[in-house]
């Protein structure tokens, strides 16, 4: 470990030029191709979202207070918890790590100048913002009040939002989803550089592939059944509405074969994530490196076929309901295998505590806590005591915020040198992490026993015996609310005033490590070739002599 | 000495290859997965309907019968094989872009232009014929006849079996309009109507026409959701045509560039396919039972 310091200040001299400083116009962020500016671009819009939806959270927090319905009527709070879901789902939880972290590093991570697509790339980033802009229209001309599902015949028939308006939104921003899938997965497939064999890829890029596939294949069906959904509303005829002879199960079907996978966009990225992290702060190869590999590939697969367990009690036959049960039960032993694999590449590895790190410790706590609540509410029998309680709200807050929010600023912070060139604080880094930590658990925990007493999900008030547990759960909130907004602060500082960062500072092997920070627009000077296995640090990384390092550095011509 | 340096680092660029890839072999082949890829998205897109037309048909597989039986069975076929050949015109393009020929590479593409779009009139031509009987499934997108103005309903080509032709077609507000529940009844006293259908089409223990009505709607709703959504497909891809007719006609494509063409050929087979599977279900299926042919 001695050398860290000498071969950080030794190696290459930091180009002069590089991603961020070869332009400062602003066209030269709103037209670029790089993949590394469009990650950025997607970084800002989508953190602004986070907080949006963040916003909308505090105010559910609040009105659930007190047991009456004060500071929001019944109706506000329909279209407050609505605009909650659609703006965390659509605009932040699936986009978040694929189109941020994603799209910055797995170019860097395969050693390619850039993604197989790069105008796609922006035109994705483009979608992204045009479907929020038309979800911000029907938000601001008075929202919706359906819940971020959708359900018909109250959104076909009844209801009084802007329901058409914000399925547009959802449609369109599905489509930036896809076309960021596809460059994915062909990007994946054909621009590897020499020597980075499929099983010498980072996780992180076997769980973004994972991601692309399901993105690909279950994010058209809920566009088209957004789609006529909307056309249903509009012209007054259509398939779902019972009242004129449609079904409208099969909109629940149709709307779930999309949005269970999308799950799966949410927390397979982060899962991606966390490998990087575990084994990098390790120091040590991961554990059972294929079964990790392999078993993003089994979760997307068999995410696919578990969505009828959003149907329990919605009219779904019961034979139906046994198979859906049981395949629920089959998709958690992959992420079962990848949590056993963590904890196992923790055992006897070098551990350091940096703040990515605890980031993603947080992760397998709350991670362990919200996939076993999964397995109560995949049981049929136990499901109908539980379901559309503030138990099923605690299950997938622990997944969605737990899960996924946990992975993405833990990537953040791991990644903020490469993508900057700055340091944070490291001391203000672990403090957040930290009180994300505790703030989370005391806004969630509570929840599992209000639903476990009965308290339904989307009411504005509450029998006044529940009230402790939800002062408990509001405060939470605020504790969560500063955990989130002390990396703004301190990550916006380190731009202007933080150190500025070594390329490698935790001397990893892989390949992101090994150009600048920040890098060059076209990645690395020379095509990488690569001859190390995935998390190797041992000599055959090339890490440990400087002249080593330069070798694997050498132009390849 | 020093020539030969600078031709190693300015290597052979060979003219549209992009800046991200290594060389035109890599290009081709990202071009031609992410096409792929893209068409995947695009059936599982389409899969949405076709799970929809599923379900329904085997809720009311009479109704559909009805619906189906009132579609326009020739010119249906007639658009089948129009579309057929101008798949066999896109291929020939792209085999002569790959052998550089120019004018036969430009000639294909005017060819599956003009199929493409005879396709598309044909399908106008259903579609005004679907307006002028009163069946879009949309209350107010049909003609309007005002009370005294009533007319007889434009009959197509030797297809019309429906009752409407036994009274004055008569639609102030341009609503769907289906009176003849005699497939039902049919079907009815053959015993063939599931538990489902009857509590579909019954009304108080007795078939009733307007509930019956309102499935044959769903037919139609879903008949003019898929079509549409493929009509749209079509002109996009001939949006995609006239671009590679311009690109063409410049000497665009040779034997080392020509992944547009090819691209661009895959994603009008798929529009192709889609249709040899729209075809058989909206127009072929269940014709047998009560059609009279």
């Amino acid at each position: 470990m001695q050398n860290i310091d000498a071969i950080n200040s030794e190696i290459i001299e930091r180009p002069a030029v590089n991603y961020l400083n070869n332009g400062y116009s602003l066209k030269s962020w709103l037209l670029t191709r790089d993949h590394k500016r469009i990650a950025m671009l997607y970084l800002a819009s989508v953190s602004f979202f986070f907080m949006l939806g963040g916003i909308f959270a505090g105010l559910i927090r609040l009105e659930l207070l007190t047991p009456q319905s004060d500071l929001l009527e019944s109706a506000s709070y329909n279209k407050v918890f609505t605009a909650h879901g659609v703006i965390m789902v659509f605009l932040f939880l699936i986009p978040a790590i694929p189109a941020t972290l994603g799209n910055f590093l797995i170019p860097l991570m395969i050693g390619a100048k850039d993604l197989a697509f790069p105008r796609i790339n922006l035109l994705s980033w483009y979608l992204y913002m045009s479907g929020a802009a038309v979800a911000a229209y029907a938000l601001l001309q008075g929202g919706v009040d359906t819940g971020w599902t959708f359900y018909a015949p109250y959104s076909t028939t009844f209801s009084n939002g802007y329901v058409v308006a914000t399925g547009l939104g959802a449609f369109i921003i599905g489509f930036s989803s896809i076309l960021t899938g596809l460059n994915f997965i062909v990007t994946v497939h054909t621009m590897r550089a020499p020597g980075m064999t499929w099983f010498r890829l980072p996780l992180f890029v076997w769980a973004h592939y994972a991601t692309s596939l399901i993105m690909i294949l279950g994010t058209p069906v809920v566009a088209i059944t957004i789609l006529l959904l909307a056309l249903e509303r509009l012209a007054k005829v259509g398939i779902f509405d019972p009242a004129i002879g449609g079904d409208p199960i099969l909109f629940q079907h149709l709307f779930w074969f999309y949005s269970h996978p999308a799950v799966y966009i949410m927390i397979l990225p982060s899962m991606g994530v966390i490998s990087e992290l575990i084994a990098n702060f390790s120091r040590k190869r991961i554990f059972g490196y294929e079964f990790v590999a392999f078993s993003s590939i089994a979760i997307a697969v068999i995410g696919f076929i578990v969505w009828g367990h959003h149907l329990f009690v919605s009219g779904q036959s019961i034979y139906a309901g046994l198979v859906f049960s049981f395949l629920t039960m089959v998709v958690a032993i992959p992420s079962a295998v990848k949590t056993f694999n963590w904890t196992a590449t923790l055992y006897k590895g070098s551990i350091s505590w940096d703040t990515p790190m605890l980031y993603a410790l947080g992760f397998l706590g709350l991670f362990l806590v919200g996939g076993l609540t999964g397995l109560f509410l995949g049981t049929a029998g136990l499901d109908i005591h539980l379901s559309d309680t503030y138990f099923i709200v605690a299950h997938f807050h622990y997944i969605m915020v737990g899960g996924t929010v946990m992975g993405y600023l833990g990537g953040i912070h791991f990644w903020w040198s490469k993508m900057t060139g700055r340091e944070y604080s490291e001391f203000w880094g672990k403090v957040s992490a930290m009180v994300v930590f505790i703030g989370f658990n005391l806004l969630f925990f509570p929840q599992f026993i209000l639903g476990y007493m009965g308290m339904p999900r989307r009411y504005a008030s509450y029998p006044e015996e529940l009230q402790v547990l939800n002062i408990f759960s509001t405060a939470g909130a605020s504790v969560l609310g500063v955990g989130f907004i002390m990396p703004v602060f301190y990550l916006v500082h380190s731009l202007f005033f933080g150190k500025k960062a070594a390329d490698n500072p935790w001397l990893l092997p892989g390949l992101e490590w090994r150009t600048a920070s920040p890098p060059i627009t076209e990645n690395f000077e020379s095509t990488p070739i690569v001859t190390w296995e995935a998390y190797e640090f041992g000599e055959e990384s090339g890490l440990h002599t400087e002249e080593a390092r330069r070798t694997t550095l050498a132009p390849t011509a | 000495m020093a020539t030969n340096v600078s031709a190693h680092e300015h290597h052979y660029h060979p003219p549209g290859l992009q800046h991200q890839f290594e060389d035109m072999g890599q290009q081709q082949e990202s071009a031609s997965i992410g096409m792929w890829m893209f068409l995947a998205q695009e059936i599982m897109f389409f899969g949405g309907l076709f799970t929809a037309y599923l379900v329904f048909r085997a809720k009311f597989p009479m109704a559909f019968a009805a619906g189906s039986n009132h579609l326009d069975i020739y010119w249906g076929t007639g658009n089948t094989v129009v579309l057929i050949v101008s798949s066999l015109t896109m291929a020939l393009a792209v085999h002569y872009a790959q052998l550089g020929k120019r004018m036969a590479q430009v000639l294909c593409i005017i060819l599956t232009m003009i199929l493409g779009a005879t396709f598309l009139g044909v399908k106008a031509v259903e579609y005004t014929a679907k307006y002028n009987e009163g069946i879009v499934p949309v209350t107010g997108l049909n003609r309007r006849t005002p009370a005294g103005e009533a007319q007889a309903p434009v009959e197509t080509a030797g297809e019309h079996k429906t009752g409407a032709t036994e009274h004055a077609y008569h639609n102030p507000k341009g609503e769907f309009q289906w009176t003849d529940a005699s497939l039902a009844k049919k079907a009815e006293d053959a015993g063939y109507l599931t538990s489902a259908e009857k509590a579909g089409y019954y009304a108080n223990g007795v078939l009733d026409a307007n509930k019956f009505r309102d499935k044959v709607r769903i037919f139609y709703w879903i008949y003019f959701a898929m079509t549409g959504l493929h009509a749209l497909h079509m002109i996009v891809g001939l949006g995609l045509m006239a671009w590679l007719l311009w690109k063409a006609w410049l000497g665009t494509y040779t034997a080392d560039y020509y992944s547009p063409v090819e691209m661009s050929g895959l994603y009008w087979h798929f529009v192709d396919i889609v249709w040899i599977f729209l075809f058989p279900l909206l127009y072929l299926l269940g014709r047998h039972f009560g059609g009279g042919h």
